[in-house]
C-alpha cells in the first residue's frame, strides 16, 4: 500500500487536526449508545449485583454468633471462655455463659448459629458443639466448626506444653477481615475488567470503519492517518479514566470501599494495562471481517478472562489445573496492579508488580505488531 | 490543457485482471464519464488514479505530478466521492464537513458546501438520519470541501430517484461552471448523454471508444428507426410494408399488427415517401416516430452487450 510521501514544504496543522479528530472522537463516543451502556452501565451494575450479592455480610465483616456452656466454670474451661471471647469472628449471645438447656432452645430456634460446651473439669478433653440439624452444611455452621477445631488444636499443643502459635493465628484472622474487604477486591477487580472490556471491544469501531469504506475515505484527503490513531488513543483512555471514577466513587460511596491509592503505580498501571487491552482489540479487528465477527471473538476472550482472572474470586479459590491458565493472562495482572496501587497502596520498586506489567507489556507489544502485520498482509493481497 | 493523464494502466487481482489496458487524458474544465457494464474496471480505474491501488502497470500524472513523488499534494488537488459513501454517520454534515476542512491547509467553509449541494437545512441532522439523497449530496460536499481542481465522482446517483439524481445533475452543472474538472462515472446512459463532454466506455478492463456523447452516435450508422401505427389496421401496414421495401434508403421492415417498423438511411426522405403513398391511399396513420439514436445505442454496438441499469 502507498503511504502518503512526505510532503513537499507544506505544512499542516498538526495541532488543528489533532483537535478536531479528538472532538469527533468525542462526539462519536457520546453518541454512541452502545458505548455508555457497555462502557459505563454496565460494569455498573455487574459491580452492583455482585457486591449485593457476595459482601452482604461484609459490613460487620464475618461475624457469628455463638452461645457458650460452662456446666462448671473450671481453669480449663475459663480460659477457653476467655479465648473465645477474644476471638473477633464469635460473638457470645448474652456476653456470658448461659445454662445447657438455654444454649439448645437457641440453637433449635436459630437464635444462634451454634452453642460451644465446654469442658466439664479441668480434666475433661471434650468440647462439644451443637449445631442445628438444617443449619449443618451451612456457612457459619462449617466456619464456627473450622474455627473451633483450629482453636481446640492450639490449646492441645499448649496443654502438651508445644510453644504457642495462638497469636499468630489470630492475627491473620483478623489482618484478613479488616485489609481484604471483598468490596475493595471486587472493585478493583471490576475496574480492570471494565477497562479491559473496553479496550477489547472497543476497536469494533475500526472494523466498522473499514467495512463502511471510511478509513478508505480517510487515506484518499491530506490527513494525517498517525494523529488520527492518537485522537481515538487519547479518546479511549479519558473514557477509561471515567470508568475508573466513577466505579470507585460507587464502590467508595455506596458499598464503603476502602482505596489507598499510589497514583504514581496507578498511573503506570493504568496506563500499560489500557494500552495493551486497547492492543488486543486492535489485533481482532486486523482478522474480523465484519463486526459480528469481531464481537464474538471479544466476547470469547472477555468471558474467559472473567472468570480465570480473579476478577470476581481470587485465583486462589479455584481449581488448581485452572491456575497456570490464570497466570498468562493479561487481566490477572491487570487486576492485581489495581489492587495494588489502590488499595495496598503499593510503590512502583515492587518486583511482582513489574513483572505484571511485563506480561501486560508483552501481551500488548505481540498482539499489536501481530495486528499491524495482518493489516499490512491484508492490504498487500486484497488492495481493495 | 490536460490536467490528468492516464497510460496503460493495468492490474490484476489474483487471476482476475480487473484492468487490462486504459489511457485516457482528462481536459480542464471537462466532465469525463466513464461508462461500462459491472465489472468493466472502473472503480478499480477510478481507485488508482485517486491513490487508494497501486497499479501493476502504468502511468497516471496529474499535470507535473505523480503518486510516488507527491501523494500528499495530488490529494490537495483532488476530491474524491467515493462509491460507498463514507462518512461519520454520527456526526452531523455541519461537523463532517468541518472534519474534513480540517485535513487540508485551504479548505471551502462548511457554510459554502452546504449552499452548494443544498444541505443548509439539513446541517445539524445526524447522518444516519439523512435520506440516500441527501447522504449522496453530503458525499459530494465531502469530496468538495478542499475546493479541489479535480473532482471524482463514482457513480453518484445510483439508487436515487428520480428527484434527487436531477439534484445531483445540477450539483455537477454547477461543478462546471465554476471551471472545475469532473471525472464520473455511472450507470445511468441518460445520465452520461446529458453532463458529459467527453464518455470513455470501458469494457473487460479495455478501453472501448472515447469521444464526445454526438460525435459517438455519428460514429454509428446514421439509419433511423421509423415507428408508424395504422388507424385502418392491418391491411394499411401490410401495404405500406410492401410500398416501403422497395424504396432506396430502406434497409429493413418489421411489422407487428398495424403497428411498422422501417430503418431508412435517409428518414426524412423515406417518410415523404411514405406520406405521399397514405395520402393517395388515404390511409390514417395514428402515430409517428423517428427514434433517435442514443448513447445506449453506441453502448451496445461497441461492447455487442444489453444495457442493464
Amino acid at each position: 500500500m502507498r503511504l502518503p510521501a512526505k510532503n513537499g514544504g507544506i505544512k499542516i496543522n498538526r495541532y488543528h487536526q489533532f483537535k478536531m479528530m479528538f472532538l469527533a472522537q468525542l462526539k462519536l463516543t457520546l453518541r454512541e449508545k452502545q458505548a455508555w451502556f457497555w462502557g459505563i452501565f454496565f460494569p455498573v451494575i455487574l459491580m452492583v449485583i455482585f457486591m449485593v450479592i457476595f459482601s452482604g455480610n461484609s459490613d460487620e465483616e464475618f461475624k457469628t454468633e455463638v452461645a457458650v456452656v460452662d456446666p462448671s466454670p473450671n481453669p480449663a474451661s475459663e480460659m477457653m471462655l476467655s479465648q473465645i471471647s477474644g476471638l473477633p469472628v464469635f460473638e457470645v449471645k448474652s456476653g456470658k455463659p448461659v445454662a445447657r438447656d438455654r444454649a439448645e432452645e437457641w440453637v433449635k430456634d436459630q437464635e444462634v448459629d451454634a452453642a460451644i460446651i465446654l469442658p466439664g473439669s479441668a480434666e475433661a478433653s471434650s468440647v462439644t458443639l451443637l449445631i442445628n440439624k438444617e443449619n449443618e452444611q451451612g456457612a457459619a455452621a462449617q466456619a464456627v466448626s473450622g474455627i473451633l477445631d483450629k482453636f481446640i488444636q492450639q490449646a492441645n499443643l499448649m496443654a502438651a506444653g508445644a510453644s504457642p502459635k495462638y497469636d499468630l493465628q489470630y492475627e491473620s484472622i483478623t489482618s484478613g477481615t479488616n485489609e481484604l474487604d471483598y468490596t475493595d477486591f471486587l472493585l478493583t477487580g471490576m475496574i480492570a475488567l471494565s477497562i479491559a472490556q473496553g479496550g477489547m471491544f472497543g476497536m469494533v469501531d475500526l472494523v466498522d470503519m473499514r467495512r463502511k469504506g471510511l478509513i478508505k475515505r480517510l487515506r484518499m484527503t491530506p490527513a494525517n492517518m498517525g494523529i488520527f490513531g492518537l485522537s481515538d488513543m487519547v479518546m479511549r483512555l479519558l473514557f477509561s479514566i471515567v470508568q475508573i471514577i466513577l466505579l470507585s466513587l460507587i464502590g467508595v460511596l455506596v458499598f464503603g470501599a476502602n482505596l489507598y491509592i499510589n497514583p504514581f503505580t496507578l498511573i503506570i498501571v493504568f496506563l500499560i494495562g489500557a494500552l495493551s487491552f486497547n492492543a488486543l482489540g486492535y489485533f481482532f479487528s486486523s482478522f474480523s471481517k465484519t463486526t459480528e465477527a469481531y464481537m464474538g471473538v471479544a466476547n470469547i476472550c472477555s468471558f474467559l478472562m472473567m472468570f480465570l482472572s480473579g476478577v470476581f474470586f481470587p485465583i486462589e479459590t479455584m481449581p488448581e489445573w485452572i491456575q497456570p491458565i490464570s497466570s498468562i493472562l493479561p487481566l490477572t495482572y491487570f487486576a492485581e496492579g489495581l489492587r495494588e496501587s489502590m488499595v495496598y497502596e503499593t510503590g512502583i520498586a515492587t518486583a511482582g508488580l513489574w513483572a505484571g506489567i511485563g506480561v501486560m507489556t508483552l501481551w500488548g507489544a505481540v498482539t499489536f505488531l501481530l495486528g499491524s502485520l495482518l493489516y499490512k498482509r491484508k492490504a498487500i493481497a486484497a488492495d481493495r | 490543457m490536460t490536467v490528468l493523464e492516464v497510460r496503460n494502466l493495468q492490474k490484476s487481482f489474483g487471476q482476475i485482471k480487473a484492468v487490462r489496458d486504459i489511457s485516457f487524458s482528462v481536459n480542464a474544465g471537462e466532465v469525463f464519464t466513464i461508462i461500462g457494464p459491472n465489472g468493466a474496471g472502473k472503480t478499480t480505474t477510478l481507485e488508482m488514479i485517486e491513490g487508494l491501488v497501486s497499479p501493476d502497470n502504468g502511468e497516471i500524472h496529474f499535470g507535473d505530478l505523480d503518486w510516488n513523488k507527491h501523494a500528499v499534494s495530488i490529494k490537495k488537488k483532488i476530491g474524491v466521492q467515493p462509491q460507498s459513501s463514507a462518512m461519520f454517520d454520527l456526526l452531523t454534515p455541519e461537523e463532517n464537513l468541518n472534519l474534513f476542512a480540517s485535513f487540508y491547509d485551504h479548505a471551502r467553509s462548511a457554510k459554502e458546501i452546504l449552499e452548494i449541494v443544498n444541505l443548509t437545512e439539513h446541517r445539524k441532522n445526524h447522518v444516519k438520519k439523512l435520506s440516500g439523497g441527501q447522504r449522496q449530496r453530503l458525499a459530494i460536499g465531502l469530496a468538495l470541501i478542499s475546493d479541489p481542481e479535480i473532482i471524482f465522482l463514482d457513480e453518484p446517483t445510483t439508487g436515487l430517484d428520480p428527484q434527487a439524481r436531477r439534484n445531483i445533475w445540477d450539483i455537477i452543472l454547477h461543478l462546471k461552471e465554476l471551471g472545475k474538472t469532473t471525472i464520473l462515472t455511472t450507470h445511468y446512459m441518460e445520465e452520461a448523454e446529458k453532463l458529459s463532454d467527453r464518455v470513455c466506455i470501458v469494457d473487460q478492463g479495455n478501453v472501448i471508444t472515447l469521444d464526445s456523447p454526438s460525435a459517438l452516435i455519428e460514429k454509428l450508422t446514421d439509419e433511423r428507426e421509423i415507428r408508424l401505427s395504422f388507424l385502418d389496421g392491418e391491411g394499411a401496414a401490410v401495404d405500406a410494408d410492401i410500398f416501403s421495401k422497395v424504396l432506396e434508403s430502406v434497409s429493413k421492415t418489421e411489422r407487428e399488427g398495424a403497428t411498422l417498423k422501417i430503418w431508412a438511411a435517409k428518414p426524412e426522405e423515406t417518410l415523404l415517401d411514405l406520406f405521399k403513398f397514405t395520402k393517395e391511399k388515404s390511409f390514417g396513420v395514428e402515430q409517428v416516430s423517428i427514434r433517435e439514436m442514443s448513447l445506449e445505442d453506441v453502448f451496445i454496438a461497441f461492447t455487442g452487450k444489453e444495457w442493464r441499469d
